[in-house]
């Protein structure tokens, strides 16, 4: 008889599949170890040896996933402006290979800033936000929360997009507006920082309190409103409000957001406050994009009264003189990549000499996994200075040249020689039609709008979904854009557009209840992010200073109110919704 | 009424512990093979980056526990697709496992309960 092989089904598929082997895991484990006193001591730890294409599998995912974070903002945006500026301008992209490489340089760079921050910094958020309400008394909490407002507001990246403006504002229209920016930019941001700080203070007092956010909207609003007519009033200061509202816009990006969050909960949450309250975490955006505006309001009365425009006309041409005979022979912190090294480098490390004393000195703990943290700051520090070189070199360029170039669809400039392209009527309605295509595509490419969608539909349970809150926020943000550009071709003032915006806002404030005030008033801080901030800067003085206008600001002001009134518009009648059905219920259940 | 419960046995669950962000694609990588009904959850692993030394840093930390019933015919092709789909074969990635499940118990359709209702 002959003799039968079997062989078990489960193995003859797996022999088939992949190469599998069996080991016994004890053979793996170490032997323990046991001193002379028979007690066991710890296992040292032994590195792991790998060869190169395991360490290529560990990196391939690390780097790939958060590069294509930064390009699905980057790339889309980059591409329609290429493509708009080709079809329909008929004109190719200057410069294309250099700012190719500078939109690289803003992707590598957001990304390893993304990803020191995550590591680096926010590690020192959340110990301090932990631990400091405990070991200090409120006074001193509120004292770094203040600080640490200031902090962050310089490590923004963002914040370099202001100084990139200012070297396009002409001094001879806007002496104001060029000293602000330029010799005065240290103290223009600094004030911009006080405004955070006291926003972080006002934020965390709030969340201890359980104050409401309505009348801390109308406290913080209404004077900036009243300040800003009066700077409008002013022959030369008018020109100033368009800067000091965007300001606001620019402040509030991925550096203050979560390290000032974090510190606020904190608080509250060791007050025993944090955890009845889902909304704990909303109004201090709100409150950091409006005080900045009164600071930088407050700083331009300042200048004024103790400077004479013509001074800073003379300082202009001086340094402008100073700047061509230095342009032969640049020095060497003048010259391209040392001046943003310097830059970043300021940007971050005093933030973190900041969180490292209060955490060393005055908490007294230890970090817990220090090489991460180290290798995350200075991976914030390098990513900064690279971003900055791409915000030069790309996001600037681009959209100073695509600005500049829209203006030829309805009125004739030198870049093109075509120009103008269409027919008035027609030209405009290309322009505010791109600008709104840019704020909405722009917005839906933010990361930060879908987080707080995700926040929001939970608040709500589902009555605001987040689909529709993004969209309302793109919707607005798109308005607003499409809004600040018309502005620039009619030449109409910025205050025509935030008094009759704000003014709804506020009514509208009153009448919604306090969460969709608090998501509403948050959603235009929140969206305005490291990408679309100084694109859509550069692309507003681009535009102005080829038609002649003597301020580009304004574009992002106008971007900030009107996300505000279509969330707040929607939210009530999101409400009115969940009412009618409420009493349609009722009503069935009385016929019952 | 009466209720009553069926008893469903040679169960077996098939636990993987990979980096966040993997525990979806895991996940879909089932739903392909017609394994429904995976659980994720989320947890923090420690050990890992220690051992990597400066390579640690590009390992998550956080971690995605997907936890799936199959039966217990169907161990090793799941648990092969679950490696793969994982990238089981990567340092720092995660480890899985297979439990017998002594009993198991759901929602059992009237249709399927009939058939056995006999024997």
């Amino acid at each position: 008889m002959a003799r039968r092989n079997t062989i078990r089904f489960g193995d003859y598929i797996q022999a088939m599949s992949i190469d599998s082997q069996k080991i016994p895991f004890q053979e793996l484990m170490p032997e323990p170890l046991f001193d002379r006193h028979g007690k066991e001591h710890p296992q040292p730890v032994p590195k792991m040896k790998l060869g190169g294409g395991d360490v290529l599998k560990i990196l391939q995912p690390y780097l790939s996933t958060r590069f294509i974070d930064q390009a699905r903002a980057v790339v889309p945006l980059a591409l329609y402006l290429a493509l708009f500026q080709y079809l329909v301008l008929q004109t190719p992209v200057m410069d294309a290979s250099i700012i190719a490489g500078g939109l690289f340089a803003v992707m590598i760079g957001l990304m390893m800033f993304m990803e020191g921050l995550k590591l680096g910094l926010m590690p020192f958020g959340e110990i301090i936000g932990n631990t400091l309400p405990r070991k200090l008394p409120l006074p001193g909490v509120l004292c770094i929360a203040f600080l640490l407002g200031i902090g962050v507001t310089f490590a923004e990246p963002a914040i370099g997009a202001l100084q990139v403006a200012g070297s396009i504002v002409d001094p001879e229209k806007a002496p104001y507006l060029f000293t602000l920016l330029n010799d005065r930019s240290g103290a223009t941001v600094l004030l911009v920082g006080l405004g955070v700080g006291l926003a972080a203070v006002l934020g965390t007092v709030r969340f201890l309190r359980g104050w409401s956010l309505k009348p801390m909207i109308f406290m913080s609003v209404l004077p900036t409103l009243i300040l800003s007519v009066i700077a409008f009033m002013d022959p030369e200061l008018t020109k100033i409000v368009g800067l000091a509202w965007d300001c606001g816009a620019v402040t509030t990006g991925p550096v203050t957001v979560p390290l000032v969050l974090a510190l606020g909960i904190g608080v509250a949450s060791a007050a025993g406050k944090g955890a009845d309250s889902s909304l704990s975490g909303f109004g201090i955006v709100t409150l950091a994009s409006v005080f900045p505006i009164l600071g930088v309001l407050l700083l331009s009365f300042y200048t004024a009264y103790t400077v004479p425009p013509e001074l800073i006309i003379e300082k202009a041409a001086e340094i402008k003189l100073a700047a061509q005979s230095a342009a032969s022979q640049p020095q060497w912190f003048e010259a391209t990549p040392w001046t943003e090294v310097i830059l970043g480098v300021r940007a971050i490390v005093p933030l973190v000499i900041f969180l490292a004393v209060v955490l060393l000195v005055i908490l007294r703990e230890k970090l817990k996994n220090a090489f991460i943290t180290y290798y995350g700051i200075i991976l914030a520090v390098v990513g900064m200075c690279i971003f900055n070189i791409g915000l030069t070199y790309g996001l600037a360029k681009l959209g100073d040249q695509s600005g500049g170039l829209i203006a030829g669809a309805f009125t004739s400039i030198d870049a093109i020689t075509a120009s103008p392209l269409y027919s008035m009527t027609v030209g405009v309605g290309i322009a505010g039609l791109f600008a709104w295509v840019l704020g909405l595509s722009a917005t839906l490419a933010e990361p930060a709008l879908n987080a707080l969608g995700m926040t929001v539909q939970n608040l709500t349970n589902g009555a605001f979904k987040k689909s529709m809150l993004m969209f309302a926020v793109a919707f607005g943000v798109a308005t607003g854009i499409m809004l600040g550009v018309l502005k620039l071709i009619y030449g109409f003032h910025i205050m025509y557009i935030l008094i009759p915006g704000y003014t709804l806002g506020l009514i509208l404030t009153l009448l919604s209840t306090e969460e969709f005030v608090n998501v509403g008033w948050d959603s235009a801080g929140v969206t305005t992010g490291p990408v679309t901030v100084p694109l859509v800067l550069a692309m507003g003085l681009g535009f102005g200073n080829a038609l002649g206008s003597t301020d580009g600001f304004g574009i992002l002001a106008a971007a900030s109110i009107c996300p505000i009134v279509a969330v707040l518009t929607l939210g009530i009648y999101v409400q009115f919704k969940i009412k009618l059905e409420e009493r349609r219920v009722a009503r069935e259940g009385e016929m019952e | 009424m009466k209720r009553s419960f069926t008893t469903l046995t040679e169960a077996t669950l098939i636990t993987a512990v990979v980096q966040h962000g993997y525990g979806e694609i895991i996940t879909d990588a089932l739903l392909e093979v017609g394994i429904q009904g995976s659980t994720v959850h989320g947890a923090m692993g420690v050990g890992i980056r220690e051992r990597l030394g400066a390579l640690g840093v590009a390992v998550d930390a956080e971690r995605d526990v997907v936890n799936v019933m199959v039966s217990s015919d169907e161990v090793d092709r799941v648990f092969e697709r679950v490696f793969l789909a994982g990238k089981l074969d990567t340092p720092g990635m995660g480890f899985m496992y297979a439990t017998p499940l002594m009993q198991a118990a759901t929602y059992v359709p009237p249709s399927i309960l009939s058939k056995y209702s006999g024997t």
